[in-house]
């Protein structure tokens, strides 16, 4: 996982917190930078798919650690 | 591929009439033989579409309710800020009820019947609104942007508005809101909830 950047733990957080706290992250980082989000909300996997569709970014990773899922997103 | 699109159609259909006998009777009074019956079907048709009742009312919420993603574009469609997610959302619930209000008479009955058919219409469509109101009401009164305040309170005080205003405007169609859109009137209640919180808009963009 060394080329993660940063993290977001968005676990507790329901829609459309986790997407706004990804949008706010991923804008301060460089282009090429890679955003770790931990989420718990089951919509989670679907929210990201469509925040990454709308913003552009690429959805690298999507799993289920099965306690929480976890994604990793490509700053485009 | 045409038996799969007569399968699609059939389907349509038996949403459609579920849909209607739901909001006109609730959940426990109408039949799985009684919707077979209007959508001119055996029972036996309707299960290979739907297993249970249970899962036909969820398909018909489902159905009913703006996609998933409407709401996450809603919410990145724009500033960030607490007062601009908070209308964008809610427009996009106001507007899909207003679509089609059957969504909002499914929700009243599902509130006299009581139990575990409220509860679920609660957890799949305002508990996402309410649950950002009181999260993002504590960091605001965290960072000393809004005075202290009982966010539980303030969250249930804005769902109360929005259902009053759905319901003034959609299923009693009140003479005396007759002259504002529903869209206005909420963005005018989001106004005066805002003040209510203290929370200042200009400041906060």
């Amino acid at each position: 996982m060394s080329y993660v950047n940063e993290e977001l733990d968005a676990r507790g957080l329901n829609c459309p917190l986790p997407i706004l706290r990804a949008k706010k992250a991923i804008a301060g980082m460089a282009e090429g930078d890679v955003l770790k989000v931990l989420a718990t909300d089951p919509g989670a996997v679907k929210d990201f798919e469509a925040f990454c569709r709308q913003t552009g970014n690429e959805l690298l990773q999507s799993q289920s650690t099965g306690e929480s899922f976890e994604f990793h997103i490509r700053k485009q | 591929m045409a038996k799969r699109m007569k399968a699609a159609e059939r389907r349509a259909s038996i949403l459609a009439v579920a849909k209607v006998l739901f909001a006109d009777k609730g959940f426990h009074a109408v039949s799985v033989d009684e919707i077979a019956r209007r959508v001119g079907v055996s029972p036996a048709v309707l299960y290979q579409h739907f297993s249970s009742k249970e899962e036909l009312y969820e398909a018909v919420l489902e159905n009913l309710s703006a996609p998933r993603e409407t709401y996450v574009e809603a919410a990145l469609d724009g500033p960030d800020d607490f007062a601009s997610v908070l209308y964008r959302i809610s427009r996009v619930f106001i507007a899909r009820v207003e679509e089609d209000p059957d969504y909002f008479r499914i929700e009243l009955v599902s509130v006299l019947e009581g139990g575990e058919i409220a509860n679920r219409f609660f957890t799949s469509r305002w508990q996402s609104i309410v649950d950002y109101i009181e999260y993002s009401l504590k960091e605001l009164a965290m960072d000393k942007r809004i005075p202290a305040v009982n966010e539980r309170a303030a969250a249930l005080l804005f769902q109360g508005m929005i259902r009053e205003a759905i319901y003034s405007k959609c299923i009693v169609n009140a003479e005396r809101y007759k002259g504002v859109s529903l869209e206005k009137l909420v963005q005018q209640l989001l106004h005066l909830f805002l003040q209510a919180i203290g929370y200042k808009e200009k400041e906060n963009v």
